[in-house]
């Protein structure tokens, strides 16, 4: 590894919990993002019984862009009644959920605050779709988006490359749609409450060769929130990690790997002193379906090259032996950016604490990966049940 | 014009390769030295957009190409009819943006001759090119 830094020291961090979440409903809402994100914002504070934390995290990818309005640290504050408390916004592209719990998770670790509101939110359907592909696309390298690259395009590269190393399937990479469609069914959060077939995926039209319209996930609106205590709660962060990557795709020798999730994975895992063998439930960030199967072999719940017969042979299911994105995922539940990862850790929160409804698995332990950009800035989240 | 050179950085610590060239090694962070790589190299994979970004034609054909020397870029293409994963290609500079262009079984019979005339193999050079191009016709009828 080159540069790769000093190792953590996890022994010194203290025990976090999750005492509160809730979230909107992803899809096309009307509200406003600070009226989303105060959604999301009372009910997890009514869910951890109390009427005000001590510090707020806002992550937000580009409400600037996306709505006109800026400084969402106090912007968010405000508009919650809470403008005399510390609030900071956090980003990493497309994993500015995770990134904003990174950072509630060790202001509470270190002991600066007792209580932490972890928000975030994004607001984009009111846009055209080019419009909003234009903006996240703003998350690729300068150069790189001279040639056109948009992230379906990028995705596409990707997909062709994993399909020509691993002999994977467009209908393994399809099946990873039509579990997360089934599953998004049977959540009332999601932005898709309706199943597909494999042929209605495999038949619809193409994006960014090899990858096809239903590979991509929707552009959704929403906002998610968790509370983060220093005090015993039902669910305990066991292990938060973070890696990263080159933004120019250019520099990376392989395409077919996220080492930004393998790196986020390996300093999770490290720090919740296990590894993948105790993951009961995972919550993938499928942008694009490919990506949940690559996910998969990065951090190491499949073998390389497993990932896509495994969907397709139903072990990632809701009633299968490893459960991925009950939710339904990026592509059914939605992707309001930097909702994703904050809603991802409500979701494992509900599951761990038995309130997932129609869509409960049994699981201990759950993980949750967001990735940020095109795998530059991924992190990976490991929440446990308390026994 | 099927051989020629572009130009690239090196580290000087590590010997990479990147291009364009770059201010800084991607890995070590050392300063850079201007350098030129071959024209030629192979399909690392590629794509075609059906709805580009405003200002780029539809189709856009795009692939990421691995120069002789481990640089690799982005470049578009005319088409991907015939391409795939490991397919020879020459890129070219084209106002500042790179083109690739499946190289056919003359043109890399041409550039082993001429590599070969310079170190004086000739006729092992068009043997290898003649049996390399055999394989790559046999290989060209799968899907």
């Amino acid at each position: 590894m080159t540069l790769g830094g000093r190792e953590p020291d996890n022994d010194c961090v203290a025990d976090v919990w999750i005492s509160g979440a809730g979230m909107t409903r992803f899809g096309k809402r009307n509200e406003s993002l600070p009226d989303l994100i105060a959604e999301a914002a009372y009910a997890a504070l009514t869910d951890a019984g109390i009427d005000q934390p001590d510090a707020l995290v806002v992550g937000a990818m580009n409400p600037e862009e996306f709505t006109g309005d800026g400084n969402f640290g106090s912007l968010i504050n405000t508009h919650l009644g809470l403008a005399k408390l510390p609030a900071l916004r956090v980003e990493t592209a497309t994993s500015s959920g995770l990134a904003a719990f990174y950072t509630g998770f060790a202001a509470v670790a270190a002991g600066l605050h007792r209580n932490v509101l972890v928000l975030g939110g994004e607001k984009m359907s009111h846009l055209a779709t080019p419009r909003v592909s234009e903006i996240i696309g703003r998350s690729i390298d300068p150069h790189e988006r001279r040639y056109g690259t948009t992230m379906p395009a990028l995705a596409g590269l990707i997909t062709r490359a994993a399909m020509h190393k691993h002999g994977l399937t467009l209908r393994e990479i399809s099946q990873v749609a039509v579990k997360n469609h089934t599953n998004a069914a049977r959540n009332p959060y999601a932005h898709f409450q309706e199943p597909v077939t494999l042929e209605a995926v495999m038949e619809s039209r193409v994006v960014a060769d090899p990858l096809r319209l239903y590979h991509c996930c929707p552009i959704s609106d929403g906002a998610a929130a968790v509370v983060l205590t220093s005090s015993r709660a039902p669910v305990r962060v066991a292990g938060i990690g973070q890696g990263t990557d080159s933004i120019a795709i250019r520099y990376r020798s392989d395409l077919t790997s996220f080492r930004a999730t393998q790196v986020a994975a390996r300093a999770a895992y490290r720090m919740a002193g296990f590894g993948p063998e105790r993951v009961d439930v995972a919550e993938l960030h499928d942008a694009f379906s490919s990506f949940e199967i690559i996910s998969l072999e990065d951090l190491g719940l499949m073998p390389a090259g497993k990932a896509g017969r495994a969907t397709l042979e139903g072990e990632t299911a809701l009633d299968g032996r490893l459960p991925v994105s009950p939710s339904g995922g990026l592509k059914a539940r939605g992707h309001p950016l930097a909702a994703t990862g904050i809603g991802q850790a409500v979701e494992l929160c509900w599951q761990l604490r038995g309130q997932a409804g129609a869509r409960q698995v049994a699981a201990r332990v759950g993980l949750a990966q967001s990735i940020g950009g095109l795998a530059t800035n991924n992190w990976v989240l490991l929440l446990e049940a308390a026994r | 014009m099927i051989e020629s050179t572009l130009p690239a950085s090196i580290c000087p610590r590590c010997e990479r390769l990147v291009v364009p060239p770059a201010p800084r090694c991607p890995d070590h962070g050392t300063a850079m030295e201007l350098a030129s790589v071959p024209n030629t190299g192979e399909v690392v994979s590629f794509t075609t957009l059906f709805s580009p970004p405003e200002g780029f034609r539809s189709p856009l054909h795009i692939a990421l190409v691995e120069l002789e020397g481990g640089a690799r870029l982005f470049c578009h293409g005319e088409e991907t009819k015939g391409v795939k994963i490991g397919s020879r290609v020459s890129v070219e500079d084209v106002n500042s943006v790179y083109y690739f262009s499946n190289m056919g079984f003359a043109d890399r019979a041409r550039l082993f001759w001429r590599r070969a005339g310079a170190r004086g193999e000739k006729v092992a050079a068009i043997s290898k090119s003649l049996v390399q191009g055999l394989l790559k016709g046999r290989s060209s009828g799968q899907p």
